[in-house]
C-alpha cells in the first residue's frame, strides 16, 4: 500500500510525496509557478529560455560540471516549459534522491547564466522557431493555442521572434530573480523514500530561497475566440483543429469530460477513431482530448487528411460530438470507464507515472487526492450525466484552425 | 521449460538496482516452431503481452514495398471470428495499452493490461495472427495508409532518413521504406497480400513474448491452446535473409517547402548479434547523446538546435547515424562540425569518465525497466529476435561495466567513422554539390 504525505514546508516549499515501498526507482517532479503565461509581453519566450540556460553553471560548477554530477548518479532529467509552470523532472535510483535535491537546489538557486550561453539560447530559440515551421502537427498546435486561449494561454514557450531578439542576459536575469522562489514550488516525490528525511532535505537546500510567501497560485485569463481561420503551407495534407471550453480539473464534471473523451478517443473503439478512421478512411491520425491551465479547460478535436478528405473529415468530427446527446450507448461509457482505471492502474507500476499525478494535483487541487478517490469518480459516471454535460456544455462556440493548401468549404460548417 | 538465468551473480554495487528483479525466464517451443518466451514480475501488478512476427520490409519484393505495413494494418480487421469492431471493443474493454509496428524486419503486435487480463488479451491477439484480411476492408485501409504516407512526407526528418536509407541499402529491400511507396500501396492487391501473409506468418516465424505479474505455466498452457493448430512452413526468417551490401557517397535532395537543412552522415557499425554491440551503443551515447560532444560542441555552440547520433542495429548489420538540423546558411558549419567531433573521437578516444556517465545512466535506465512490464517486453522482443534468447537485466548491466574507452577504441577501429560513409543533405539548399 501506498502512503501519501502532504505539507507546506517552512522554506516555502509545498510538499507531497508517495511513499511506494520496493520500488527500483525514485522519481523528483520539481513545478515553478512560472510559465509562458507569466512572460513580459515584450520579452516572450524568457520563461523557457531561464529554464534552457539555468543548467548553463552555478557558482559553484560549471555547465559541463554539472551535467557531470548529474550523471554521476546516473539522473534522467527532463524539463519543460508550459503555460503557467516550469517543470523540472528526474528519476534515479532511490539512494541518489538526496543527491538529486541537492543538484535541483544547486541549479536553482544558484545559476550563473554565462553571458555567451544566454547568447546561444536565445539564438538556438530562434532557430527552433523556424525549425517549428516544418513540424506540421506542432505548426498547428501552436496557430491553436494562440486563437483559442488568448494573449496569455495562448503563447508559445518559445516566444515570438521578435521577441527574442529584444532579449539579453540582465533580462533572463531579472526573470528568474522575480519568478524563482521557494514559495513558488511545488515539489513532489515518489518511490521507496522516507518522506521526513525528504522533507529535510529540502528544507535544508531551500532555506532562504527568496520569499516563503506562497506565489504564482492565480489562475491566467483564458480569452476564448469563436473563430475559423486557415493558414496556407505547401503541405502533403491540411491539418484540422478544433476547440472549444471544457471544464477545470477542479470542477465536479471534469470526471464526466474524462469519460466523454474517453468515449470519443478512448481507444480504437473510440467514436472518432472508428467513424473518421476505420468506416470512411479519411485519415491515419485522428484524435480527442483535453488540457487544463488552472482553473480552465479546453476540449480538442484534431485529424489530417490530404486535402480532397478534409472537408468530410471535419464534418464527420463534429457531427460525432453532436450525435453523443442523442445516440450515447451504455456500452460505450462503460468501456471509456474500463479504459482510464485499467490505464492509470497499468501507468502505476511505472513510479515516475504517480509522481507526475501527485505534481498534477498540487498545481490543480492545491494537495494530493488518492488515485482510488479520483478514479471512483470516474467509475460513478453515467449515461445521463455524459448527456447533461453535453446539454450544459456545448459545442456551440468553437475554435478552428486549418494549416494546409487550402481551406475548408466556406459551408463545411461548425461555427 | 527452462531456466536461463545464469547461476553466478555480477558484482553487487551499492548503485545497481538492487530490488526488486524478475524470476528467471521461461522458454518453451511448440511443436508447430511457436517460440515463447517469459519473464515473471511478482513486484508489478499489470502484464504485457505481444506476438513477434520476424516479417518487416527487407522481406518483401521491390513491386511489394509497403505490403509489411499494410498487412500490420489489415490484421486489425478481422479474424474468421472476429470483426474489426470485435476487436478493437475488445481491447478497450481490457483497457489495454495496445499497438502494433512494422520495421524493416519485424512486425510486433502488443498490449498492456492488467494482470488479470492477460489470458483474454493473448487470445485476441493470437486470433488476430489469423487475419481474415476482409476483402471488404481492404480499399478502405489503403485510404488510412496512403494518408500515413502523405503524413510522412511533410515530415523534414523522415524524408531525410529515407533518402539515406534508398542510398545506403541501393538495389535491396532495406532500401525502401517501411511504408512503401504510394505507388506500390496503390497497385497492391489482397491477392498479393494473402500470398505474402501465408507465407510470412507461420508459427515457426513467430515468437510470443510475455511479462509481468502472471502465471507462467497457465499463460503456456493458454498459448498451447490457442496456438497448437497452426501450421508451419519451414519457415526461417534469418535464413533467408541476406545482409546487405553498405554504399557510399553523398545524395541530395533539395525540398524548398522546408525551413530547416537536415543532415546525416551514415556509416556501418555493429549489428545487433555484434559482440561490440555495447561500445557501439556507447560511442553513440557519448559522441551524440545527452550531456554529449554534439550537445556542448554543436547545438551549446549555437551551430544548430539539434545534433545527435544513434546506433542501427539489425540481425546482420549496423549503422552509426549522425544527424544534424539547422539553418540552412549553417549547412556547412553544422557538416564540418560533425564530422570534426568524429575525427576527434577517433584519434584522442574517450575518457573513463565519459564511459562512466553511460553506465550510471544505464543502471537508472534498466531499473526503470525493471518496474514497466512494457518496457521488459520490447526489450525481451529485441533480445529473443536478434540475439536468439532473452538477457536478464543483470546480463545487460554486466555486459555495459565490461565497456571502456579502450574497447571503444577497438570498436572505432573496427567500424571507423571518419572515412567515407553516406552523407545526405535535405531541405531547401541544393547543396553540396554532388
Amino acid at each position: 500500500m501506498s502512503q501519501l504525505i502532504h505539507r507546506h514546508l517552512s522554506c516555502g516549499i509545498e510538499f507531497a510525496a508517495e511513499v511506494l515501498p520496493g520500488r527500483p526507482t525514485a522519481a523528483l517532479e520539481i513545478r515553478v509557478l512560472a510559465g509562458a503565461a507569466h512572460d513580459p509581453a515584450d520579452r516572450l519566450g524568457l520563461a523557457r529560455l531561464v529554464e534552457e540556460t539555468l543548467d548553463k553553471g552555478t557558482t559553484r560548477r560549471s555547465g559541463r560540471e554539472l551535467l557531470d554530477a548529474f550523471d554521476a548518479i546516473g539522473a534522467q532529467r527532463s524539463s519543460a516549459t508550459g503555460r503557467d509552470t516550469t517543470a523540472f523532472g528526474c528519476v534515479c535510483l532511490p539512494e541518489f534522491l538526496p543527491q538529486a535535491i541537492e543538484l535541483h537546489a544547486e541549479m536553482l538557486r544558484t545559476p550563473t547564466f554565462p553571458e555567451e550561453a544566454c547568447r546561444v539560447a536565445i539564438d538556438l530559440a530562434v532557430q527552433e522557431l523556424s525549425a517549428l515551421e516544418d513540424d506540421p502537427q506542432a505548426l498547428t498546435d501552436k496557430l491553436m493555442d494562440r486563437q483559442a486561449y488568448g494573449p496569455f494561454l495562448g503563447r508559445h514557450p518559445l516566444g515570438e521572434k521578435e521577441t527574442l531578439q529584444q532579449i539579453r542576459r540582465a533580462d533572463i536575469v531579472r526573470h528568474w530573480q522575480t519568478t524563482f522562489s521557494a514559495g513558488r514550488l511545488l515539489v513532489s516525490v515518489a518511490g521507496p523514500v522516507d518522506p521526513e528525511r525528504v522533507a529535510d532535505c529540502l528544507e535544508k537546500c531551500f532555506a532562504g530561497f527568496g520569499s516563503p510567501q506562497s506565489n504564482g497560485r492565480e489562475a491566467q485569463p483564458l480569452v476564448f475566440s469563436a473563430v475559423r481561420t486557415h493558414h496556407p503551407k505547401e503541405l502533403e495534407q491540411e491539418h484540422i483543429g478544433i476547440c472549444y471550453p471544457g471544464v477545470p480539473v477542479t470542477h465536479a464534471d471534469y470526471p464526466v469530460e474524462r469519460v466523454l473523451i474517453g468515449v470519443l478517443a478512448g481507444g480504437m473503439s473510440g467514436r472518432l477513431f472508428t467513424e473518421v478512421r476505420e468506416k470512411q478512411g479519411l485519415v491515419y491520425w485522428v484524435g480527442a482530448w483535453h488540457e487544463h491551465p488552472r482553473n480552465a479547460g479546453m476540449i480538442h478535436l484534431g485529424a489530417s487528411s490530404t486535402p480532397e478528405n478534409a472537408d468530410k473529415t471535419y464534418r464527420t468530427l463534429l457531427r460525432e460530438v453532436d450525435r453523443l446527446s442523442d445516440d450515447l450507448l451504455e456500452s460505450e461509457v462503460d468501456r471509456a470507464i474500463v479504459g482510464i482505471t485499467a490505464r492509470t492502474e497499468t501507468r502505476g507500476d511505472i513510479t515516475r507515472a504517480h509522481c507526475s499525478e501527485l505534481a498534477a494535483d498540487l498545481f490543480h487541487y492545491g494537495h494530493p487526492v488518492p488515485i482510488a478517490k479520483k478514479l471512483a469518480a470516474v467509475q460513478a459516471v453515467t449515461v445521463p450525466a455524459v448527456k447533461r454535460y453535453l446539454a450544459e456544455h456545448p459545442r456551440d462556440r468553437l475554435s478552428v484552425v486549418t494549416l494546409g493548401p487550402r481551406a475548408l468549404a466556406a459551408d463545411a460548417g461548425g461555427e | 521449460m527452462r531456466d536461463l538465468r545464469k547461476n553466478g551473480r555480477t558484482e553487487q554495487r551499492t548503485t545497481e538496482p538492487r530490488t526488486p528483479m524478475p524470476l528467471p525466464f521461461v522458454e518453451e517451443q511448440l511443436p508447430n516452431g511457436l517460440k515463447i518466451v517469459i519473464e515473471i514480475m511478482p513486484h508489478v501488478k499489470s502484464a504485457a503481452c505481444g506476438f513477434l512476427v520476424r516479417t518487416g520490409a527487407r522481406d518483401e519484393t521491390p513491386a511489394l514495398a509497403g505490403v509489411s505495413h499494410f498487412l500490420e494494418h489489415m490484421c486489425f480487421k478481422g479474424t474468421p471470428r472476429r470483426t474489426w469492431r470485435d476487436i478493437s471493443v475488445e481491447f478497450d474493454e481490457m483497457g489495454s495499452h495496445y499497438n502494433a509496428f512494422t520495421s524493416k524486419s519485424r512486425t510486433f503486435y502488443h498490449g498492456w493490461v492488467r494482470a488479470g487480463d492477460i489470458e483474454r488479451q493473448t487470445g485476441l491477439l493470437a486470433d488476430m495472427m489469423q487475419s481474415a484480411l476482409p476483402p471488404d476492408e481492404f480499399d478502405m485501409e489503403k485510404g488510412v495508409i496512403l494518408e500515413e504516407i502523405a503524413m510522412s512526407n511533410d515530415q523534414l526528418e523522415q524524408l531525410a532518413y529515407h533518402l539515406l536509407h534508398e542510398k545506403v541499402f541501393a538495389g535491396g529491400p532495406m532500401a525502401w521504406p517501411v511504408l512503401g511507396y504510394e505507388e506500390t500501396v496503390r497497385a497492391l492487391t489482397r491477392e498479393q497480400m494473402r500470398e505474402y501473409f501465408l507465407r510470412r506468418y507461420v508459427p515457426d516465424n513467430m515468437i510470443f513474448i510475455a511479462a509481468g505479474n502472471l502465471d507462467a505455466s497457465q499463460t503456456v498452457a493458454a498459448v498451447k491452446r490457442l496456438c497448437d493448430g497452426w501450421t508451419p512452413r519451414g519457415v526461417t526468417g534469418n535464413g533467408v535473409r541476406t545482409p546487405p551490401a553498405f554504399h557510399r557517397g553523398t545524395a541530395v535532395r533539395q525540398v524548398e517547402r522546408f525551413n530547416q537543412q537536415a543532415i546525416l552522415l551514415a556509416f556501418p557499425a555493429a549489428s545487433a548479434r555484434d559482440e561490440q554491440q555495447e561500445e557501439s551503443a556507447a560511442l553513440a551515447a557519448i559522441l551524440g547523446g545527452e550531456n554529449s560532444r554534439f550537445y556542448w560542441n554543436i547545438v551549446q555552440t549555437g551551430i544548430a538546435p539539434r545534433a545527435s547520433v544513434w546506433h542501427e542495429d539489425y540481425e546482420d548489420c549496423g549503422l552509426m547515424i549522425l544527424y544534424g538540423i539547422g539553418d540552412p546558411e549553417n549547412a556547412e558549419k553544422l557538416a564540418e562540425a560533425m564530422q570534426r567531433e568524429a575525427i576527434e573521437i577517433t584519434t584522442k578516444g574517450v575518457t573513463e569518465q565519459e564511459v562512466q556517465r553511460v553506465r550510471n545512466k544505464r543502471r537508472t535506465q534498466l531499473a526503470a525497466e525493471a518496474e514497466a512490464p512494457y518496457y521488459r517486453l520490447l526489450q525481451i522482443m529485441d533480445d529473443v529476435d536478434y540475439r536468439g534468447h532473452p538477457r536478464t537485466i543483470e546480463e545487460r548491466l554486466e555486459r555495459v561495466n565490461r565497456v571502456t574507452a579502450d574497447s571503444i577504441a577497438a570498436c572505432l577501429k573496427r567500424f571507423p567513422i571518419t572515412d567515407d560513409g553516406y552523407f545526405v543533405s535535405v531541405g531547401p539548399r541544393d547543396w553540396p554539390p554532388v
